[in-house]
């Protein structure tokens, strides 16, 4: 049956050199063109408000009347980018973007993994499914009821108590004012993020974890290895190329601070500007209060040009590192 | 994983993922618990993990008020339409690109890849919205902006790959064109990944408050989760509800309320849609 069907194929593509498959090629597209008209509607979807918006950044190097348009503003150089950069804030901001966002990553990606290696080893397979589904759930909450939830947790929903401090007044600890006090932000927003995607991850995890043979470990049973030991010393080291994949997607976006989260739970409180204030919450700041649409363009284009260099190299990476799981 | 005695590592892990798991939940019950307490109790304790003075006020002046009810429509028009145009648009790429014809597919492939990898930024789409196309205040200025996500292309790109090249081979024979083979046979047999790419989508026009906070200014055609921000960041938020003018408002009860309202629909779909979920991310996951 195969013989009758391959036969054919010898005399459709004689064997020839690139002329012949370029013309193999247009014949294709001429054929298959109404296909097209199903990819259309996503096509000026990219085009609209994916490539336009591009050519929208030379705002950046604008003086922005919203009356003469971003084509008829005047250009002004570097100015708006110089005025970032003496404004004292750049240094704060980039900071806190790069540090919260690595924390974040590498957080989230090591709560995920334990919580994928200790669901893997419950047996009950009831149990594993409603755990599993009860971790996932809160990926799934908008960040503004994490916002709620977290000011219920930190200073009760009158604002005054919060589940948090009366559990450190049970333990002879001083309450704290949390809303007003900087310093603890980093690591409140880490444990949010991990409480946030620690299931989602541990899903992609346990994906790969049941990827792993089974004989694997069965040899590592024959040799007396404790189920400590096996996720020690095999389901750990065969996780890392899934991590490796997720670490660089995550390192390709450290420059996109977190706007959903940050925002919704520190908003326009000023007091928390010092550890959480980044470029994605600085930028919608200073375009909804003081509507400069000249300097958060080039903090914008800035963010842009690093954050694809970042990605480009962590592509780069990855596809070194293995080459079955690139993404591109 | 056979093996018949209980092992410490089994002990811990079993112990560990139900902290996990009661740290997932609690959060959610103290919410659900709070918006049944009465004002006066929530005002002294900030939180209940059972109502101790069981109260309806907040849920009556929710479904009584136009102002939440507006709300919620807002949100349901965004989520359904939003959904629907998101699964043409998303279904009719993924299947150019799944197809893998000579000559469009590859240059399509980078053409939707590359905005995830450079994009214009917040003013550019800013401008764009409320400069060029007008949308301000209209439910399009969040639907729109938000149409494909990529990752969800990936996922059902590589769910269609998976159908059975066969079929649409002898349907081509039997004369079938692209359109129809597409219609007729690709789209009734990838349902289940349908679910999946909707589902995705339905959560994530729910939760969207980032578009409408830029582009809807008119406080009648909040969202809910819009409307759940400015109850956080504006107490007396009077120029919405009316009814929160009268000195005996349950602000703190309300907020609560309102809360396990905007989760109340992914609470409901949750333990039905969990396995699609799941299926989701690890088709997007593994894609090779």
């Amino acid at each position: 049956m195969s013989t009758l069907q391959t036969r054919p194929e010898p005399q459709t593509r004689p064997p020839s050199g690139p002329p012949d498959r370029r013309r193999v090629r247009r014949k294709a597209v001429r054929t298959n063109w109404t296909i097209g008209l199903l990819a259309l509607p996503a096509v000026a979807f990219f085009l609209v408000f994916s490539y336009l918006p591009m050519s929208g950044l030379v705002v950046a190097f604008k003086e922005f009347d919203v009356s003469l348009g971003i084509f008829g503003s005047p250009w002004n150089g570097l100015e708006n980018f110089s005025y970032f950069l003496e404004s004292g804030d750049a240094a704060r901001i980039l900071f806190n973007t790069l540090f919260l966002n690595i924390l974040f990553l590498v957080a989230t990606l090591a709560a995920g993994m334990v919580l994928a290696i200790m669901l893997n080893e419950i047996r009950s397979t009831f149990f594993k499914r409603v755990s599993q589904s009860v971790v996932f759930f809160p990926y799934f909450v908008s960040p503004v009821v994490i916002s709620i939830i977290l000011q219920v947790l930190l200073a009760g929903a009158s604002g005054g108590g919060g589940a948090v401090n009366d559990a450190l007044g049970g333990l002879g600890f001083p309450s704290v004012d949390w809303y007003t006090e900087p310093g603890p932000w980093p690591w409140i927003l880490t444990v949010v993020k991990i409480w946030q995607l620690g299931g989602y991850l541990s899903v992609i995890f346990l994906a790969a974890i049941t990827g792993i043979p089974e004989e694997v470990y069965e040899a590592g049973m024959i040799d007396g290895a404790s189920r400590a030991q096996m996720a020690w010393r095999i389901t750990l080291p065969l996780l890392k190329p899934t991590a490796a994949v997720l670490l660089v997607l995550g390192v390709g976006r450290i420059f996109y601070g977190d706007f959903g989260t940050i925002y919704a739970i520190v908003g326009d409180n000023g007091t928390l500007f010092d550890s959480t204030d980044v470029i994605d919450t600085y930028v919608f700041r200073a375009l909804r209060q003081l509507g400069d649409f000249g300097t958060t363009a080039a903090i914008g284009l800035f963010q842009s040009v690093v954050g694809f260099v970042l990605v480009v190299i962590a592509v780069l990476i990855q596809r070194k590192y293995s080459k079955e799981t690139s993404i591109l | 994983m056979s093996g018949k005695k209980l092992e410490p590592f089994t002990i811990v892990s079993v112990i560990g993922v139900s902290f996990a798991m009661l740290a997932c939940a609690i959060p959610f019950w103290m919410i659900i618990s709070g918006s049944l307490t009465s004002e006066s109790e929530l005002a002294t304790t900030g939180y209940s993990l059972f109502p101790a003075a069981f109260d309806l006020t907040a849920y009556k002046m929710i479904f009584t008020g136009p102002a939440v009810l507006n709300a919620y429509f807002a949100s349901v028009f965004i989520t359904v339409v939003g959904t629907a145009l998101s699964l043409a648009v998303t279904s009719g790429l993924s299947w150019v690109i799944a197809r893998r014809l000579p000559g469009i597919s590859r240059p399509l492939t980078v053409f939707s890849y590359l905005p995830m990898l450079f994009s214009g930024g917040l003013v550019p789409l800013y401008l764009l919205v409320t400069q060029y196309l007008k949308l301000q205040n209209s439910y399009f200025s969040v639907i729109l902006p938000l149409l494909v996500m990529p990752f969800l292309v990936f996922v059902q790109v590589s769910a269609f790959r998976q159908l059975p090249e066969s079929i649409f081979e002898s349907a081509k024979i039997d004369g079938a064109g692209e359109l129809r083979i597409f219609f007729t046979i690709a789209i009734p047999l990838s349902k289940p990944i349908l679910a999946v790419v909707g589902l995705f989508y339905a959560v994530h026009y729910w939760n969207d408050w980032f578009m409408a906070l830029l582009f809807i200014d008119d406080v009648h055609k909040f969202p809910l989760p819009l409307v759940l921000q400015n109850l956080i960041s504006n107490i007396s938020f009077t120029q919405m509800l009316p009814q929160l003018a009268e000195a005996a408002t349950p602000v703190y009860q309300l907020r609560l309320a309102l809360t396990t309202v905007a989760i109340g629909p992914i609470l409901l779909a949750y333990p039905f849609a969990q396995r699609y979920f799941v299926k989701g991310i690890t088709l997007g996951a593994t894609k090779g």
